[in-house]
């Protein structure tokens, strides 16, 4: 491309073909997030159940905080080398939408420290309205699917009692996730080739 | 008689029209990003962002990251008009030929 004037019909085929060409695909590494945040969830739901049911400490809870701190230090340590290019509306729609529930998130799960609260349910809702949001703003059906299926688990940890609740919290999210993430990657990948 | 609206010379100019369109469908891209869609020489490409970032058509932001320095341009919303004006000014061409 040059600095030369176009007729009319070049200018709006230019258009045209830049606009189609900066639109955002999925592509591979689309799913790291979801990922990253679903095994580390599963790791750390894991850990605690087993220290909670050995132990019957309480203060094993504290090990939750795990999730966010290895969470964003494994986000930035996969991404240091790949920076992104472009930032898109849906890029900006998704970021806004995980800073408020996830703002929601900490709330909960700080308000849980003092006051007795049912904490996971709670939590497995609101990831499964920000991952059912994300999929509809991606338009990516397997996102979707898992963000309802995470919503409407939210009735589990209800119908268990005890530190099995903790169980179930690692699995709604493992299914909520890491399944959709591990798709979102796979067809990254082959838009690719 | 109809009258030809006039075509904004700014943008009528393939490499500034190109950069344009690739910042009216994103909400910022990096330099190397423009550098690849549009596959022009990076000393084209700065000069003519300087010259729509004169005209106040678009926001250049200068950063690092990491240690390298990273060049960031988004559309302002008087570059979104005069695109907008630019598009309806060729469809008043296009009208009249067709």
């Amino acid at each position: 491309m040059e600095d030369k004037i176009l007729n009319e019909k070049e200018s709006l085929e230019l258009i045209s073909k830049m606009i189609q060409n900066s639109q955002q695909k999925i592509k591979a590494g689309n799913g790291l997030t979801f990922l990253v945040f679903g095994y580390t969830t599963l790791a750390i739901s894991l850990l605690v159940y087993f220290l909670l049911k050995s132990t019957h400490n309480d203060w094993f809870n504290l090990v939750w905080l795990g999730i966010p701190l290895i969470g964003f230090i494994l986000l930035y340590l996969f991404r240091k080398d790949k920076p992104k290019y472009t930032k898109t509306y849906i890029d900006r729609v998704v970021r806004n939408v995980w800073t408020v529930i996830g703002s929601a998130i900490f709330l909960v799960s700080f308000t849980a420290g003092f006051v007795r609260i049912p904490v996971l349910p709670v939590l497995i809702l609101l990831l499964g309205i920000a991952t059912a949001i994300t999929g509809l703003v991606i338009r990516f059906r397997p996102v979707v699917i898992g963000g309802v299926l995470g919503m409407y688990s939210f009735v589990l940890p209800f119908v268990l009692f005890g530190y099995e609740q903790v169980l179930i919290y690692g699995i709604c999210v493992f299914i909520m996730m890491v399944i959709p993430g591990h798709i979102l990657n796979f067809k990254g990948k082959n838009a690719n080739v | 008689m109809q009258m030809f609206k006039e075509l904004n010379p700014l943008l009528h100019s393939e490499l500034r029209l190109g950069v344009m369109s690739i910042l009216i469908s994103v909400e910022e891209a990096d330099f190397l990003f423009i550098k690849e869609k549009t596959g022009a020489t990076s000393g084209n490409i700065s000069v003519q962002l300087e010259k729509l970032n004169e005209a106040g058509y678009l926001k250049i932001e200068k950063g690092f990251l990491g240690k390298r320095t990273r060049t960031v341009c988004r559309i302002t919303p008087e570059g979104t008009t005069a695109f907008a004006e630019y598009v309806e000014a060729l469809k008043s061409y296009l009208e009249i030929k067709s």
